[in-house]
Order: structure tokens, then sequence, then C-alpha cells
């Protein structure tokens, strides 16, 4: 596979809407092409995944979501030439298309951007009187977010391992530890101690508070061209040396068994690994979607970085610090930066990549893996690498 | 019509797929949808068998009255959950063990969270809503091991 050059983003977020949605996305796009040192009209690619994860609430481009009719409308792009709204394969999806785009030799410069949204009110807002669709098996019985589903599976990891939640403490105060290293995150700042996680409150057992993301406004955005094309900007990028996207089928309308996720991992990060001709042994620091903690923990495992029920025994001992045998989540994860979804987890797979993580810089980084969502339905991995490919 | 406002949790609206389902319950049969071609039954109910999506694979529905139906994974109520949906503090909830057997939340009745281990065998209870609607639950069996 052809190496990718990459660019970073500029990113604002703050916990409730100031300004609307297309605003923040707007700014973190134009703070990635400056960044690249790109005129915006040098643009010609656009992707993005613009769902809006909140149920219950209104989809208002411009608003709630950032749509690519929207990014057009407001960038008018002279030379725009390609662009793609995906749906199935969640950001990560969006990234992975850019890739092909340029390979194809489509457009030359493509910016692909996350703009997430927090609603006034309830964050998942259940049905009231009524219960349609989907819902109405869900909604009688109480599931209204995916964090009661994934509870269940996580649950059901934690008793098929003999295993106890109190050992998730060590991933929610590292990598809040670690989002103070970045001013962007919405944690940066604000300490997490263990007995802080040990005591919050009950969200849907096991996931306590601090096991859930906290819901953001913001955005984040990035730009990506050809290994060639990027040797002549600045600063120095980061090369993508393989992905891959989750390939076992889930039955629609289901709540996802803990199966689901080691199957979804399993198959996207096969052919990462086999397309980038790495394995987990050299992968020097990961990041690893955490919207929910658990994800966190079915990516390790399914992904090759440890065994089958040992996730929570592989990340005590300081081994996901940044001086450890694997750095993970450096830039705080989800659950330091807000719920931004994948394409931050993207970005930091690539700044650690081209040695651009500032404070957090993980040490003589050669190889950066990332896991941009949950690895069940939309589960997508990405491989980084320092030199061109 | 009923008192809708006596009803504290959300009501289910059916459609042409998941009405045999609802009707099912209200006579107390808890009623799942089988293939015609590949055989196996699925939750929740589709137009079409969710394994084959042909036009070949009708799906029936079936009675299965609380045979081999086992906890899978439980999730005692949070805090959230009870708030929300103004549920039963001690309720619980499970889903089937693999993603080629039906699956559903629901909540397990008549015991503490604690009781709720994977493999134990459940029965079926049918709770009514109100007039029109009743909702499959779950309780421990009378020979849970």
């Amino acid at each position: 596979m052809q190496g990718r050059g990459e660019r970073r983003g500029i990113l604002e977020v703050t916990r409730s809407a100031e300004v609307p949605l297309a605003a923040h996305a707007l700014e973190a796009v134009k703070g990635a092409v400056e960044d690249s040192g790109l005129a915006m009209a040098d643009i010609d690619g656009l992707a993005t995944y613009p769902e809006l994860p909140a149920t219950g609430h209104a989809v208002v481009d411009g608003v709630t979501i950032v749509s690519v009719n929207c990014m057009m409308t407001m960038l008018k792009l002279p030379n725009l030439a390609w662009h793609v709204q995906v749906e199935t394969v969640n950001i990560g999806g969006a990234v992975q298309q850019a890739v092909n785009a340029l390979l194809a030799g489509v457009c030359k410069y493509a910016v692909v951007w996350r703009a997430m949204h927090n609603p006034k009110g309830t964050y998942q807002n259940l049905p009231g009187t009524y219960a349609q669709g989907a819902t109405q098996f869900t909604a009688p019985y109480g599931f209204g977010g995916p964090g009661q589903g994934m509870a269940v599976a996580y649950t059901r990891w934690l008793e098929q391992h003999h295993q106890s939640r109190e050992k998730m403490a060590t991933l929610a105060v590292t990598q809040r530890r670690h989002s103070h290293m970045n001013p962007h995150a919405y944690f940066c700042g604000q300490p997490l101690t263990r007995e802080d996680y040990l005591s919050s409150r009950m969200v849907a057992y096991p996931f306590c508070l601090y096991d859930c993301d906290i819901p953001v406004q913001g955005a984040v955005a990035v730009v990506l061209t050809t290994a060639d094309r990027a040797r002549d900007l600045r600063p120095r990028p980061a090369y993508i040396a393989g992905y891959g996207q989750r390939l076992a089928f889930e039955v629609a309308g289901r709540i996802g068994s803990l199966s689901s996720y080691m199957e979804g991992g399993r198959s996207s990060s096969r052919l990462t690994w086999e397309r980038s001709g790495f394995s987990p042994k050299d992968v020097d620091v990961a990041q690893i979607y955490d919207g929910f903690s658990a994800s966190v923990i079915y990516g390790l495992e399914s992904y090759g970085f440890c065994k089958e029920g040992e996730a929570l025994d592989f990340i005590q001992d300081g081994r996901m610090e940044l001086d450890g045998e694997l750095p993970l989540n450096t830039f705080g994860g989800s659950l330091g930066t807000g719920r931004i979804h994948g394409l931050w987890h993207i970005i930091e797979g690539a700044l650690q990549a081209s040695g651009r993580a500032g404070e957090r810089q993980v040490k003589d980084v050669n190889v950066s893996f990332v896991g941009a969502s949950a690895p069940i339905v939309q589960g997508t991995t990405f491989i980084f690498v320092k030199e061109p490919y | 019509m009923s008192d809708w406002s006596k009803v504290t949790r959300p009501i289910p609206v059916p459609n042409e797929w998941t009405k045999p389902f609802w009707d099912a319950a209200k006579r107390g049969v808890l009623a799942l949808q089988r293939c015609q071609t590949c055989k196996h039954f699925q939750h929740p109910p589709y137009a079409t068998c969710v394994q084959l999506h042909g036009d070949r694979s009708r799906v029936r529905a079936r009675q299965r009255q609380g045979r081999d139906l086992r906890l899978h994974d439980h999730v005692p109520r949070g805090r959230q959950a009870i708030r929300l949906g103004r549920f039963p503090t001690r309720a619980s909830s499970w889903s089937s063990t693999t993603r080629r057997e039906p699956c559903w939340p629901a909540n397990l009745l008549e015991a503490p969270y604690t009781d709720a281990k994977v493999g134990r065998r459940v029965e079926v209870v049918f709770e009514p809503l109100n007039d029109d609607f009743t909702l499959p639950q779950f309780r421990l069996a009378r020979d849970a091991k």
C-alpha cells in the first residue's frame, strides 16, 4: 500500500453550544488547512460522518450536524472535485474513503472533519409516551442509549473472565492525566483520582460516570494528501501504512453482544496488520476509541495487544503511561477530551507518528496504531508510521 | 381506550411485522419469528430473515414459551435508567448468548440483580402495560441453578 500524508486540525470543545456547530466545524477545517501550509483553494476533497448520536433530538444541518453539503456551502471551494458522507463505518470510514480518493487521483488534498453537538436537556432522550420502530423492543424495558447496551456486553466480559470493574479506574485516571497535556481537552487541568472513580455514581452498571465520555460541542479536522505531495508541505507529516474496517456482520436491531465486539475488532485489525506488514509487537503507541471505557478493553484484546480476558490487567502497573510498554490514548481519549468520536484518536495517532504531539510525545515512535471507533458495527483501524511507507 | 396516563413505560407502536408479537404477548404467548428457509428464530421481528435477507426467507411467528431461555448478560439498572423509565429498582436485563439467536433486552423481575448470573434459566412473565399491550418479562425459573 502506498503511503498517504496527513495533517492535523485545530479544534475547540465546549460543554454547551454558544455558536452553531457549523462555526465550530469551519474553525476546525480552517485550522487544519492553515496548519498544513495549504490555501483553502487547494482543497478539492471533503469527507465526514455527520451523525448526531444523541437520540430523541432534531437533526438540523449546521446546528446539530455538519454535513458535506453544509461545509460546501460555507467554503465555496473553487476546485472541489470529490466529496463523500459515510454512514456505515463512522468517521474512520470517511478518512479511509479520502485515502481511496487520493490514491485514485480524483482529488489532491482532502479535508475530513467530525463535528459533534451536545443538545440541551437529556442527551439520550427516551421516547415519552410511545416507542416506535426498533425502540418498541428496547424503550419499554428502559434501554435508551448506547451505554446501556454496551454495559450488557461489559458485564458479560467481567463475569466470563472473573474480573472486577474497579481495575478500570486505572484507565480513567491515566487518561485524565494524559488530557492535562492536551490544552484542547475538555478535562485539561481537572484532576481525577482513583477514589473519585470508585465513588462516582453508577450510570448503567458496570459503567459509572467516569466510564462514559462527556457530551460536548466541538469539532476536529485533518488534511490528507498523497505522500509525494506531503513532502512539499509544512510541517512534518505522518504516513498511513494500512487500514481496516469491520467485516463481521451484526443482526439488525440487536444490542451488540460481547462476541460481536470481539469479532468486529479481529476482522478490522487483521486487515490492518496484513496491509501494513506490522504486528501488535511493533506498535510504539496506541489510540483506542473509548466513548465507553470497555471499548478499550475489547480493542486491546481483539486487536491482539493482549489475550482475551487480560486487558484490565494489561493496563495496570504503568503499562499505558507515556513511558510504559504501550502508551495508550495519549491525548486523553474521549474520556479526557469529550465526545468527538474517533477522528481525534486518528489525529493523535498521526501526531505521535510525526513527532508533533508536544508535551505528551512518546519517545522514538515509529509505528502508531489507532482503533477509531468501538470495534462493533462501525469499527475501523489504522497504522501510522514516521517514514514514507 | 386505555387510560394512558397510568402507564409509566413507553407504549410500543406496532407495525405489520411486529404486531403478531404484541398480539401474542397479550394472549400470554411469547411468539418469535422463524425463518421458513434457514429455520432460525429471530427477534426483534423484521420483514425478512435478517440472516438471509432473501425474498424466499419468509418469517412466521412461532410460539416459544419459556423453553431454553437463559440469562446471558445482565445489567442492573443505574440511576439514569430508573429516573428516565421509572422502572422497578430491582430489575435487571438480559440478552441472548450469540448473535445468531433471538435477543432482546428485558427486566429480570422478583430477584436482586446479584442473582442474575449468566446461564441461569428464566421463565416468561407477562406484565400488562395497559388494556392493549402486554410486556413479556422474565424471572428466574423455579428450578433455576
